[in-house]
């Protein structure tokens, strides 16, 4: 069972719009659209586990943290996101976090 | 004549001395003794000296008029901290004994408790220095007699310097305050808890059963970690003093409080006390282990310090040949204190030339 930990990026969300759109004017029934989402997040964690090389790293300072379930959620100010091409600079974000099976860590990062 | 009768009648001597000076200087200076004393407890807790050392004699806690002052202020401090901190929560966390301090401004109450400072103070100074300075000692005494006899004070004017208490002559005081680097305290907020709400709701908590059944929380003021666990029992660690710990302790029962739990602050109780402090020469420490050896394990393939354990107090000390010293095992500041002042001396002996 994959994580479901994707639906809510811009991509999960843009899908699940699609879905509901589709179910409100009757092209699918919501079993449907339940097997498309588990679909999706077998598709993105293997895709995100195989198919991204490249490193980001950021450095800012910890304003919360927690622990639970097995999933770590923090938030940093004054981040900043750096990759070899270009640097973004950030006041919040919110990571939340899931444990990784192999070297890559599935993270989902959300901007304000 | 006997040690316990000799030692009281020079009390009495020094304490009629004392008044004589102060009716003639007009002036209360700070013996050295107090600010000795006062520089370790400035940035600390408002502990009163009196209170620690009077674990020593039968006299009642009782501080001198300077570092009253200093209480006092630190208290109102403390008042209006707490009063914007805990709204619903009991506010009499600080310290009972603070209620029974001395106003400052009375001066003869003042002189009396200088005095019985002195007086304590020098009790100390038998209890550790009368086997070795015993000859030495007793020549000034009978100085000081004779001085008092003749009606010429040479105690006045007191310069900071001048000690009241000849028995205990500066040097044999070893001048340094170890500092406490870490106190875990215990507290029942009284209710069981659901950890999982809490890991939920709180910030800054960690929560993994599998691992260990216990949420643990951190807060920036004062820099601590608590372990709260399901029965309503929490653990603070990483004060740097009593009070902080106190109040830590308080903040995470305030953070339950605020999340929907009937908590209260039962039974907080300071558990262990770490302290540590430097004496500024190398150790001879096969040498300590040799003379000690009741006391002493020293294991350098094991570990590079030797480990004390003194039985009065019950303090643990390590003890490195860099002349650092490690003690821990407390549940009182005055047993650190204490403790120290006893293995000074025989640090001293064991002195790498």
């Amino acid at each position: 069972m994959a994580y479901q930990l994707y639906r809510n990026t811009t991509l999960g969300n843009s899908l699940q719009e699609s879905l509901d759109e589709l179910i409100q004017t009757q092209q699918i029934t919501p079993q449907l659209a339940l097997q498309v989402l588990l679909q999706f997040d077998k598709a993105i964690n293997t895709a995100l586990a195989n198919r991204v090389r490249n490193r980001v790293n950021f450095r800012g300072s910890l304003n919360t943290y927690r622990f639970c379930d097995n999933v770590w959620t923090f938030v940093l100010n004054d981040v900043e996101f750096r990759e070899v091409t270009d640097l973004v600079k950030v006041d919040k974000v919110k990571i939340v976090a899931c444990d990784g099976k192999s070297e890559s860590t599935q993270n989902k990062t959300d901007k304000w | 004549m006997q040690l316990s009768s000799f030692t009281w009648n020079l009390l009495e001597i020094l304490q009629i001395l004392d008044q004589v000076d102060q009716v003639r200087c007009g002036v209360m200076d700070e013996s050295a003794l107090e600010r000795y004393f006062d520089d370790s407890i400035a940035n600390d807790s408002a502990f009163i000296l009196g209170e620690e050392l009077g674990l020593q004699s039968s006299a009642p806690p009782l501080d001198g008029p300077a570092s009253s002052v200093q209480n006092s202020s630190f208290l109102s401090t403390k008042s209006e901290r707490s009063g914007e901190l805990g709204d619903e929560l009991d506010l009499s966390f600080l310290p009972d004994d603070l209620s029974t301090q001395e106003e400052p401004g009375q001066d003869d109450t003042g002189a009396d408790s200088q005095t019985s400072i002195l007086d304590v103070s020098q009790d100390s100074g038998v209890g550790l220095n009368f086997t070795s300075q015993d000859s030495t000692a007793e020549p000034q005494q009978e100085a000081s007699i004779s001085g008092l006899r003749t009606g010429a004070s040479p105690f006045c004017p007191m310069t900071p310097m001048t000690p009241m208490t000849p028995m205990t002559p500066v040097t044999e005081r070893s001048g340094i305050i170890p500092q406490l680097q870490n106190i875990v305290s215990t507290v029942n907020l009284g209710c069981p808890l659901d950890l999982k709400f809490i890991a939920l709701q709180a910030r800054n908590a960690e929560y993994n059963p599998k691992r260990f059944a216990a949420v643990i929380m951190r807060i920036r003021e004062p820099r601590t970690t608590a372990l709260i666990f399901s029965s309503g029992k929490m653990v603070c660690t990483g004060a740097k003093s009593e009070e902080q710990s106190r109040l830590a302790a308080r903040k995470y029962a305030r953070v339950v409080q605020k999340l929907g739990f009937p908590a209260r602050f039962l039974d907080f109780k300071i558990q262990n006390m770490v302290a540590s402090c430097d004496v500024c020469f190398p150790i001879r420490l096969e040498g300590l282990v040799l003379t000690h050896q009741q006391f002493s394990s020293y294991e350098p393939e094991l570990f590079p310090g030797l480990i004390y354990r003194m039985v009065k107090p019950r303090i643990v000390l390590l003890i490195f040949v860099s002349g650092k010293v490690v003690l821990t095992g407390a549940k009182e500041r005055a047993e650190i204190y204490e403790a120290f002042e006893n293995i000074y001396p025989i640090l001293k002996g064991f002195r790498k030339q």
